[in-house]
């Protein structure tokens, strides 16, 4: 290794304050050129941003970070015990549509749709006109005072 | 050291090392990390200010740097140095902000000229020169950038480096030998 090499490893080092130059290494970097400039650029560049980085006060700086990694932890913890919610309600509609499937090929109608489709055999007898006049009568909103009587009156008088 | 941190929290833990403060921060114990950002806040400001960020920026830098390597704290296995490890994220992080404005905006240092602000011609001379370096730093590749600036601002030797940046000794060497090279001239 040259004695630039060897003074080149050795500049950070005593730039930084952690080692020193022996007087042959002084006279070296005197007579080189080359080694003058480097070590101008080290030292200049270990310099270089200290003000910079000075200016950033610590204290505040570490309660910033704590404050932030306290929220992150926070959100954290929520996004997980949302994940949590949202895969028990999707376990939950997956197990009522699974248990709510059809067991047979038939098909179960409701009992309000089975009543709806009942027959009323009065009825076929009659007239388009004479049925318009049943509809009409239904239509016809029941008096306010009118008693359980008047209502019962009411049917039998439809029934015929 | 470490059984300091573990009988009292407040007694934190200037003594203690970085290893040992991160598995304080790790069990819950908060002046761990307030230690670790007062031991290496300003060399973090340094090397960002150093690496072209612009000066009003660095704060905010150096929060987001330490907020992203707190969340990982697990990735730093305490093979290489903290400072070492905390500087490389701050470079990534930097990297990051110029790719999103698209490309540095280094002014090139041959059309570089000293602002006429009435200053002493020595200071102006002084202050010059550290802009060129600091925008001649700014302009080397990120490995060569990374390996001087570790070197001439903390001291790191090679292994450390290597450690740090994921390459290897004879590289870190090698760049830092490259970058040298290209920045002698901006100094004299």
């Amino acid at each position: 290794m040259s004695e630039c090499h060897r003074l080149s490893d050795w500049m950070p080092a005593v730039a930084l304050g952690s080692a020193e130059w022996t007087s042959e290494e002084i006279e070296h970097l005197r007579s080189c050129y080359s080694c003058q400039a480097e070590w101008d650029l080290v030292q200049m560049s270990g310099r270089l941003g200290r003000e910079a980085g000075l200016q950033v006060e610590a204290a505040a700086t570490s309660q910033r970070l704590l404050d932030r990694l306290d929220r992150h932890r926070l959100h954290r913890q929520r996004r997980r015990a949302w994940s949590f919610v949202g895969v028990a309600a999707a376990a939950a509609v997956v197990a009522v549509v699974w248990t709510g499937r059809p067991t047979t090929g038939s098909i179960h109608h409701p009992a309000s749709v089975v009543g709806f489709q009942m027959a009323l055999p009065e009825l076929d007898s009659l007239q388009p006109a004479e049925l318009d006049s049943v509809l009409q009568s239904m239509d016809e909103p029941a008096p306010a005072d009118s008693t359980l009587e008047d209502l019962e009156g009411f049917l039998d008088s439809w029934e015929g | 050291m470490s059984a300091s941190l573990t009988t009292t929290q407040s007694a934190a833990p200037a003594a203690s090392t970085d290893e040992a403060l991160v598995t304080a921060f790790r069990r819950g114990e908060e002046p761990a990390a307030t230690e670790l950002v007062r031991r290496h806040v300003g060399a973090l400001g340094q090397f960002l200010y150093s690496s072209g960020a612009d000066r009003d920026e660095v704060e905010d830098l150096v929060q987001e740097t330490l907020f992203r390597a707190f969340r990982r704290l697990d990735s730093w296995q305490g093979h290489g140095s903290f400072r070492s490890w905390l500087l490389s994220i701050g470079s990534n992080l930097l990297r990051d902000q110029f790719r999103r404005r698209k490309g540095r905006q280094v002014v090139s240092l041959e059309q570089h000229e000293i602002a006429d602000q009435g200053d002493p011609h020595a200071d102006l001379t002084a202050s010059d020169t550290e802009e060129r370096l600091r925008q001649g730093i700014a302009a080397l590749p990120r490995l060569q950038r990374d390996v001087f600036l570790l070197r001439v601002q903390q001291g790191a030797d090679y292994e450390k480096i290597a450690v740090a940046l994921e390459t290897t000794p004879g590289a870190a060497r090698v760049h830092y030998h490259h970058a040298v090279k290209r920045l002698k001239g901006l100094v004299r």
